[in-house]
């Protein structure tokens, strides 16, 4: 979990560099990105989850909830392909249903640290002086608690469920976006655009959203997609040592969690969940990378 | 070139920080005895699923410290395997009225730190359990006032009322007799230094890890043949398996039912399982409609397939319990007629109590994996007879107040009897007194079972008391104030060279009576 | 130089101070009654409410609060509630652990991340650095609880070469190691492949090779010591999130670390060594941090005359 986010920090390091293309319209970007196969390979698996996530009541050949008692355990075969957990629920219903939970807590954890973290840094660093000074101490508050540390006493605190898991898992990383944010805004505060902009009399607020955040995109994609990644897994842990999303909700923490206890004679159990995670992020890993590719002007011949 | 030197040199330096952390910590965490252990085995490995948190008796009371603490505290009196009252400290006891028992002391008896044992001594621990959060609720029959030290050998104890199950609280292990010079001497370091006349001592506690008890050589009883006993903390079931299955581990606590045909089948090892004394139950709240009406709670208990339950929770470990108590309770009925799986009959009372349709309820747990199995199951279960179930699952301290507090409306906990007598596994659960947090969350109250619990309670006379601890039960039975859920096992799995080791269905066993084969 | 690290250990107690400001606060007002969850189902109210009064918990807020920076100041920082041992001591005792952990971990990271690296660079788009992109790619992919569960599976149950629990021997530690130390030497593959790439492509290199020196000589000699100077810095960022990420590794191998004494006492609501606790890690975790910064400075005079 930590080690996502130290890979988003290198991605972080490489693209916070002084962004001096001219702003390529997105179409760049996604033809270039089209061209890397593994990132499309990346985005084609992210698609088919998200179909999953949307599509489940109607794909899933079972409910995530229908228990059998008397067909517990079995290994997967025709009926049940990825086999049945220890109250005899189908599990690849389950993962199924499990991707809703886990792309919801990706995306919304990501979204509250985004926009929480963004706003901070773009205030941060337009404004500097002593505001800049007083949120980024707060930010270094945060970043010297390790991140499941803080994970894990937030939803002590919040209590366990699906929303607080996201709210913990959010808060973490907040001071990644607001860094990034604020170094993007540092980089081009003084440009004559902006300048030019204050001098027709645009307020700040206008500058901020019109001017600063368009042009810091480009890293905070990247750092997203990472994120995400890092959202999922934190939240995978969370509940696999307990303290996240409670069951009977498919998420896929909790499922290897079960499964941990009947590791040794019903194997499928812990390990289809955990392979649905790691498909998961290898694909968000994928198409993270082809994102930096894309947008990072470094590397462009 | 040069900044390239110092970089290889800090790199190198770095590793070898590294390398040396990594090589040092060995000599410091191991437990001395080794994995392997020497040809003639002498030291006893056991695992049990957490550390223990003090050695102070009257400091807390958690299953892990009051496994380690049997070895090195004895009681005035004790219970063998079957709860009986034998000798311990005291070589004999007689009631020289109804609230007053007085106590012969063996003499030259030796604690840990080279002190006599005196009736001082049992004085001044009953005194401090009495003032501990933790444990006051064990002895808290005894009248403060009422010990009375007689002469060094001597000690009179008076409860404030007639109170049939005293000696069985003085065998609990939290009244364990400690040491007043000991005690006052380590002040707050006592539950790391404790002090007993048991026939083991503490060695070495690597915190978190494990805790290495040494054999006492001035020990007053027979000597046991192990020299050491080493607690090992291993959190999960499977890995102490695996341990034990290796040879790492002697003896394993508490099995995981998914072990056990495994362990059954290992020609190495051995499993050993007796009856407990701890019971799992779904209580109602009977404040509450419709759980008020006795013929709703009837069909709930015949709507629940409680083997299937204990099967697909437990993996069959443990059986369906019958009534309020536990098998090895003494005076357990085990008489009473189980309400079976009885879809029909559940739906007629259903009927009967005008809820034909069903209702939406809640059932409350804590975050324990079976109980929250349990719930999810239930879940399923009652929605044959069109009760719909939501399950919420509330973190233990909330919802140990919320219970308390009436708020629920069904909810799952357990109960240990631990002193082996009824009035300890009933009373506190269902006496009109004891509503709320004194342990009768489910706001029971029937006039004859406070009558029953009542004489129970002072009667000293055996049989009188088993008579009216019978017809309790019954009464409890029909009430049907809980689903009665599930009598746990004590599984142990040891390996196949061990031997002398036997239950105690407290969950405390005994190590000093190993040896090996 | 050292006015740069006076100032960054300066500015280390306000951060600090706000930590525990934080931590203090949340686990005020985290739900659940320490008391009653130590005393459990079968101790009546008074006595709960006894063991409440001794904790110190039925004060105000700002009483305990201030109580407790008043101590911490002078070097207390409180006893568990579960064991009355001194926060410091339970703490301390669960280190090594930790600290070996982590060490064996970076140590398995930067034994398999360095060389896959340099030989991924030097041998760009051949096959093996394909493999090793993709297998580097799974390894930050894989969740390592779901790893650890893997390799207990594998190595333990099956082949019955480690075994799966506990911390007394060498033998104990390499299955935890390798679980903490795969996503670590993956960063690390990435890192240096990169690292060593963007060195090959200089110029200074280019002179070497034209003046035909030996491959690996330019590797070695040249290309690697300066392609190092990033790696450092994330092999110290890795050790640092090491230390205070093993929480689930320490979990699933029974370690008894300080990861798991914390997760054991935020369950059972063990405020001080939870309080205790956090300020260890956070401050063990920025020393790494600040160290890492010096050494990034001391091996690169550009970025040292920055620090002034």
């Amino acid at each position: 979990m930590s080690n996502a986010k130290t890979l988003q920090k290198q991605t972080l390091e490489k693209t916070s560099q002084p962004a001096k293309k001219k702003r390529s319209p997105w179409v760049t970007v996604w033809m270039s990105l089209k061209k890397n196969k593994s990132a499309m390979f990346g985005l084609i698996i992210i698609l088919i989850l998200i179909f999953c996530a949307l599509t489940a009541d109607f794909i899933a050949p079972y409910g995530f909830d229908d228990q059998d008692l008397m067909a517990r355990f079995q290994t997967p075969n025709s009926k049940h392909w990825f086999g049945t957990d220890n109250f005899g629920r189908d599990i690849l219903s389950r993962v199924i249903y499990g991707s809703r939970i886990s792309l919801q807590v990706g995306f919304i954890a990501v979204g509250i640290s985004m926009f929480t973290g963004g706003a901070l840094g773009a205030i941060a660093g337009y404004y500097g002086g002593k505001m800049d000074n007083v949120i980024m101490r707060f930010m270094d508050i945060l970043l010297a608690i390790p991140g499941i540390l803080l994970a894990i006493s937030i939803v002590a605190a919040l209590g366990p469920g699906l929303q607080n898991v996201m709210i913990a898992v959010g808060i973490g990383s907040i001071p990644s976006y607001a860094r990034i944010v604020r170094a993007s805004v540092l980089s081009i505060r003084d440009q004559e655009f902006i300048e030019a902009a204050k001098a027709v009399g645009a307020n700040d607020f206008r500058i901020i959203t019109k001017h600063i955040i368009p042009n810091s995109m480009a890293p905070i994609i990247v750092q997203a997609t990472l994120g995400v990644a890092g959202a999922i897994l934190s939240a995978a842990g969370l509940s696999f040592i307990g303290l996240g999303i409670q069951p009977p909700t498919p998420e896929w923490g909790a499922m290897l969690s079960t499964g941990r206890q009947f590791l040794r004679d019903h194997w499928h159990i812990a390990t289809f969940p955990g392979l649905a995670i790691m498909i998961t992020i290898f694909a968000l890993n994928l198409l993270g990378d082809g994102l930096r590719d894309a947008l990072d002007p470094r590397l462009k011949s | 070139m040069k900044i390239n030197k110092k970089l290889l040199t800090l790199v190198s330096l770095m590793l070898v920080l590294v390398l040396v952390a990594v090589g040092c910590g060995k000599t410091t965490d191991a437990p001395s005895t080794g994995d392997t252990g020497a040809s003639t085995k002498d030291t006893v490995i056991v695992a049990q699923n957490s550390d223990a948190k003090s050695l102070d008796l009257h400091a807390t009371n958690d299953n892990a410290s009051s496994r380690v603490s049997k070895q090195i505290y004895e009681t005035l009196v004790s219970q063998n395997e079957k709860m009986e009252i034998k000798e311990g400290l005291a070589t004999s006891w007689v009631a020289i009225d109804d609230l007053t028992y007085e106590f012969k002391l063996k003499e030259g008896v030796k604690f840990h730190n080279g002190e006599e044992l005196t009736a001082n001594d049992v004085k001044f621990t009953l005194t401090r359990a009495l003032e501990s959060s933790h444990v006051a609720h064990i002895v808290d029959a005894i009248d403060a006032e009422g010990i009375e030290v007689v002469d060094n050998y001597t000690v009179r104890i008076a409860t404030k009322e007639p109170f049939a199950p005293i000696l069985a609280h003085l065998a609990h292990s939290a009244a364990g007799i400690l040491n007043e010079k000991a005690v006052t001497e380590a002040g707050e370091d006592y539950g790391q230094k404790p002090v007993g006349t048991g026939p083991f001592m503490l060695d070495k506690w690597n915190t978190g890890d494990s805790i290495e008890l040494a054999r006492f050589a001035d020990y007053h009883g027979t000597a046991p043949k192990i020299e050491k006993i080493v607690f090992r903390n291993i959190a999960e079931g499977t890995s102490r398996t695996i341990g034990l299955e290796t040879g790492d581990l002697d003896i394993i606590y508490d099995v995981a039912p998914t072990d056990v045909s495994r362990i059954e089948g290992d020609d190495n090892l051995q499993l050993l399982r007796d009856d407990a004394i701890s019971t799992t139950y779904v209580s109602f709240n009977l404040n509450k409609a419709p759980f008020n009406d006795v013929r709703v709670r009837q069909a709930i208990n015949y709507a629940v397939n409680m083997d299937l339950i204990v099967e697909a929770v437990y993996q069959g470990v443990g059986k369906p319990a019958k009534g309020p108590l536990p098998a090895s309770v003494w005076g357990s009925n085990q008489d009473l007629q189980p309400y079976g799986h009885d879809v029909e009959k559940a739906k007629e009372l259903m009927k009967e109590a005008g809820l034909e349709n069903g209702f939406k309820t809640t059932i409350w747990t804590n975050d324990n994996q079976q109980r929250m199995d349990i719930a999810e199951i239930l879940q399923n279960q009652l929605k044959d007879i069109g009760i719909e179930v939501e399950v919420k699952v509330m973190e233990w301290g909330a919802y140990l107040d919320g219970t308390a507090a009436g708020e629920h409306d069904m909810f799952i906990l357990g109960w240990g009897t631990v002193t082996g007598d009824p009035n300890y596994g009933l009373y506190p659960l269902f006496h009109t007194s004891a509503h709320g947090a004194a342990g009768n969350r489910s706001f029971f109250s029937n006039p004859r079972v406070d009558e029953l619990l009542d004489k129970g309670k002072v009667t000293i006379d055996p049989s009188e008391r088993e008579k009216y601890y019978l017809e309790a039960q019954q009464i409890i039975r029909d009430e049907a104030p809980w689903i009665f859920t599930w009598d746990r096992e004590e599984l142990s799995g040891l390996r196949s060279n061990v031997k002398g080791f036997v239950h105690h269905p407290a969950g405390h066993h005994a190590l000093w009576t190993v040896y090996f084969e | 130089m050292h006015k740069y690290i006076l100032r960054r250990l300066l500015l280390l107690i306000p951060v600090m101070i706000g930590v525990t400001f934080i931590v203090f606060t949340m686990m005020y007002f985290t739900p659940g009654d320490p008391a009653r969850i130590m005393l459990g189902e079968s101790a009546p109210e008074h006595e709960v409410v006894k063991l409440r009064e001794e904790l110190g918990l039925s004060d105000p807020y700002i009483v305990q609060f201030g109580r407790y920076v008043f101590n911490a100041v002078r070097g207390d920082i409180g006893r568990s509630y579960a064991t009355k041992r001194p926060v410091m001591n339970e703490i301390l005792s669960r280190f090594p652990a930790t600290l070996k952990l982590a060490a064996a971990g970076v140590l398995v990271a930067v034994v398999l991340g360095i060389p896959t690296g340099i030989i991924s660079a030097t041998k760009q788009y051949s096959l093996f650095d394909n493999v090793a992109m993709v297998l580097a790619l799974i390894g930050v992919s894989m969740p390592n609880f779901w790893q650890g569960l893997m390799l207990v599976l594998l190595f333990s149950v099956q082949l019955k070469w480690f075994p799966s629990s506990g911390f007394s021997s060498f033998k104990h530690l390499v299955l935890p190691a390798v679980t903490l130390g795969t996503s670590s030497a993956a960063i690390i593959t990435r890192m240096t492949r990169s690292s060593m790439l963007e060195v090959i492509r200089q110029d200074y290199i280019r002179t070497a090779r034209a003046k035909g020196q030996v491959e690996s000589v330019v590797i070695n000699q040249h290309a690697l010591k300066n392609a190092l100077i990033p790696i450092i810095t994330v092999i110290g960022l890795q050790f640092g999130y090491l230390l205070g990420g093993a929480v689930l590794t320490e979990s699933i191998f029974s370690i008894p670390g300080v990861g798991r004494l914390m997760v054991d006492s935020i369950k059972s609501r063990d405020f001080p060594v939870v309080q205790g606790g956090v300020l260890f890690i956070a401050i063990t975790f920025s020393f790494v941090n600040l160290f890492v910064d010096i050494l990034y400075a001391f091996v690169d005079p550009r970025i040292k005359s920055q620090y002034k």
